[in-house]
């Protein structure tokens, strides 16, 4: 008897761990009708607290999707690779979204440079890829299968202008720019427009991405003495300079670019930046229900508040999967016109009014104030001319 | 006027945060030759420390206090641990070593504290302000400025004026000599790392109060700066690394305001140390680089 059990054993061991792997396969591997999204963000980097939003943004828009019963029947699968914000980084996963895992739509939660960098590939494949909120003009360029979901540098640059001139009715401004792809298209469009509303460049500056102190900038716009300072940056360059600008004692009324739009600006800058506007941040205080959904879930899972980026993300994949509905397929080809056919559609900043020539958007542009420590609508541009994007 | 003395002040505050920093960074490479970049994680570590412990107390005194208590052991157990194994390679490997070990550390705070960065939850110091004849500063340039002044005062007093500091001189200029005359070049080695490591969190910790803002990357910006200054200051130099620091911080100053619109921040510097090093080949320093 005992002699048997040696032998015994290990042959039922074995088969038991057959089984055992069969079970995990089974469960590790999708379902057979799965739709997959390819999704590029900066899960570490410099950019990595936006690729941290971004990620669970795609997550919870997944969720959302496949909640409602997925796109033509099949459920979405999120496959995610981490871009580090870098161009060879965002070449590398966009490769091996389509070759490896054989992705047919795509989403970047990236910035400018990788997205600009990725979107040629996707091009090629014939891969319907929208770039959440990369902001460079040459991204969209790359050709027909590629879109964008949020507004471009120069509209925001050009709507701030407005809001200056309109809105706080000011006239002499200072200019501090971010020498970033971001912050220098953003400018561009700012600058455009100067003549157009009054406005008078009293000093201009730039700085860079990795800056924390800005002394000598601040010492500079201090000798202006502009009536308004007009910032392009992210929060974590815009809340250190904020501070330091009140911190020197000057009280002109700020006006930020886009990224400002973070709970992170509070944090750094504390009351410093009460009063500061934020051009095209996120209208938290919209009437929508999916919105106000979005903002308590994304709360939930990310343990902060929910901000812009987070939100373009989501409505990415939202009209990707609003796209395939439409389009009744899931070709490519077909998406990609259904796409480009996307006529009011609830993105969370607003109602995406439509594609134009170019894939980029045409969309109102959402103020805001800080208030009491949070980000509160201020007023709308929508004057869709002013904002429209380019088209070649 | 007062904005030229403004911008001067403004250099004046980068320089002194230079020099707490490039100074570990100059004894390291006089003492072994290596280039410690992973000091830049020292810097970061000591802000981290700072704002977790000041959080955690509500109290950001205590929270310097921990992060000068804390950072020496850490510098002290990067040479331990990361250089001492390495010492008879050459002094790349430990170099790259190094790098691995601040790339390491920055993805480290990012994955233990978080992506967003920390920040102090009560910092009244960033916005109580002075006036000096027109010259506004808070109170954190000050301390940098101070904190920098006495520091570095101290340790040129302790190696010219104690033992164990001449018996430190001497293992930097030559270990076997020193060895003979009774030196414990090991000891002499922990030191120079406990008291750089020490200099580098108090300037991460105060930049992390200035800015209210400690971040997983802080440290990488700062990394290539002190290279740059180090070079500068002649390697090896301690005079020539305090005059790199303070004359490439009133560079940077100027040079913002006035070739910012072309160059960013971070190219002055390397603009400025091309420049230097094509004037004077050994730095700003002037003595002999070993």
């Amino acid at each position: 008897m005992t002699a048997h059990l040696p032998r015994f054993l290990p042959t039922s061991l074995r088969l038991s761990r057959l089984v055992m792997v069969a079970i995990l396969a089974v469960a590790a591997s999708p379902a057979l009708a799965q739709v997959k999204i390819g999704f590029q963000a900066p899960l570490t980097g410099f950019a990595a607290t936006d690729g941290a939003s971004a990620k669970i943004a795609a997550g919870m828009a997944v969720d959302k999707i496949n909640a409602g019963g997925g796109v033509l029947g099949q459920k979405v699968e999120l496959v995610t690779y981490d871009d580090q914000a870098k161009t060879d980084e965002a070449v590398f996963t966009a490769n091996k979204l389509i070759g490896q895992d054989g992705v047919k739509f795509a989403v970047s939660g990236s910035y400018s440079a990788s997205g600009r960098a990725a979107a040629p590939i996707f091009q090629q494949a014939g891969v319907p890829f929208i770039s959440a909120y990369g902001v460079h003009p040459d991204i969209t360029r790359a050709g027909n299968y590629v879109f964008r979901g949020v507004h471009l540098g120069p509209p925001q640059g050009r709507a701030a202008a407005k809001f200056i001139s309109d809105n706080l009715h000011f006239k002499r401004v200072s200019i501090v720019s971010m020498d970033n792809d971001y912050g220098q298209a953003t400018l561009e469009g700012f600058k455009s427009v100067l003549g157009q509303f009054g406005l008078q460049a009293v000093g201009e500056y730039s700085y860079s991405l990795k800056d924390r102190q800005f002394g000598p900038i601040v010492a500079s716009v201090k000798r202006d003495n502009p009536e308004v300072i007009y910032i392009t940056g992210y929060f974590f360059t815009g809340a250190p300079l904020v501070s330091q600008l009140r911190s020197a004692g000057i009280q002109a009324p700020i006006v930020g670019s886009q990224a400002f739009d973070a709970q992170k600006l509070f944090e750094i800058a504390g009351t410093a930046v009460e009063g500061v506007y934020v051009v095209d941040g996120l209208n938290r205080d919209r009437d929508s229900a999916e919105l106000k959904e979005y903002l308590a879930e994304f709360q939930k899972r990310a343990g902060y508040s929910a901000e812009n980026v987070g939100a373009t993300v989501y409505s990415a994949f939202r009209l990707m999967a609003d796209a395939m509905t439409r389009a009744g397929s899931l070709d490519p080809a077909k998406v990609r016109d259904a796409l480009a056919a996307t006529k009011d559609f609830p993105h969370l900043a607003g109602t995406l009014a439509s594609f134009n020539q170019l894939r980029e958007i045409n969309m109102p542009m959402n103020v805001n104030v800080v208030k009491d420590g949070k980000f509160q609508h201020y007023a709308w541009i929508d004057d869709l001319k002013l904002l429209a994007p380019p088209t070649e | 006027m007062s904005y030229y003395i403004d911008l001067a002040f403004t250099g004046l505050v980068y320089g002194c945060m230079y020099a707490m920093m490039a100074v570990g960074l100059t004894l390291v490479y006089g003492l072994l030759r290596i280039l410690h970049i992973a000091h830049a994680a020292v810097y970061a570590f000591g802000a981290y420390v700072a704002v977790i412990v000041a959080n955690g107390t509500g109290n950001i005194g205590v929270g310097f206090l921990a992060a000068l208590i804390a950072a020496p052991l850490f510098g002290m157990a990067i040479y331990r641990l990361l250089y001492q194994p390495l010492l008879e390679y050459p002094p790349y490997v430990a170099m790259i070593a190094s790098i691995g070990l601040l790339v390491f550390m920055e993805d480290g705070f990012r994955i233990a504290f978080g992506e967003q960065g920390l920040t102090f939850a009560h910092n009244p110091y960033p916005t109580r302000l002075y006036d000096f004849a027109g010259l506004t500063v808070n109170s954190v340039q000050v301390a940098i400025i101070l904190c920098a002044t006495v520091c570095l005062t101290l340790l040129a007093l302790f190696t010219s004026r104690t033992r164990i500091g001449v018996g430190w001189r001497a293992t930097v200029s030559d270990p076997r000599i020193a060895t003979s005359f009774g030196v414990d070049v090991v000891k002499v080695r922990y030191l120079i790392f406990a008291i750089g490591s020490a200099l580098a969190a108090l300037g991460g910790a105060l930049i992390g109060l200035l800015n209210n803002f400690v971040e997983p990357t802080m440290g990488f910006v700062v990394s290539y700066k002190a290279l740059a200054i180090i070079v500068l200051g002649g390697l090896g130099s301690l005079r020539g690394t305090l005059v790199a620091s303070l004359v490439l911080g009133v560079v940077e100053s100027y040079g913002t305001i006035f070739i910012g619109h072309f160059l960013d921040r971070d190219a002055i510097a390397f603009l400025f140390l091309i420049a230097v090093l094509i004037v004077r080949p050994r730095g700003l320093g002037g003595v002999k680089a070993a």
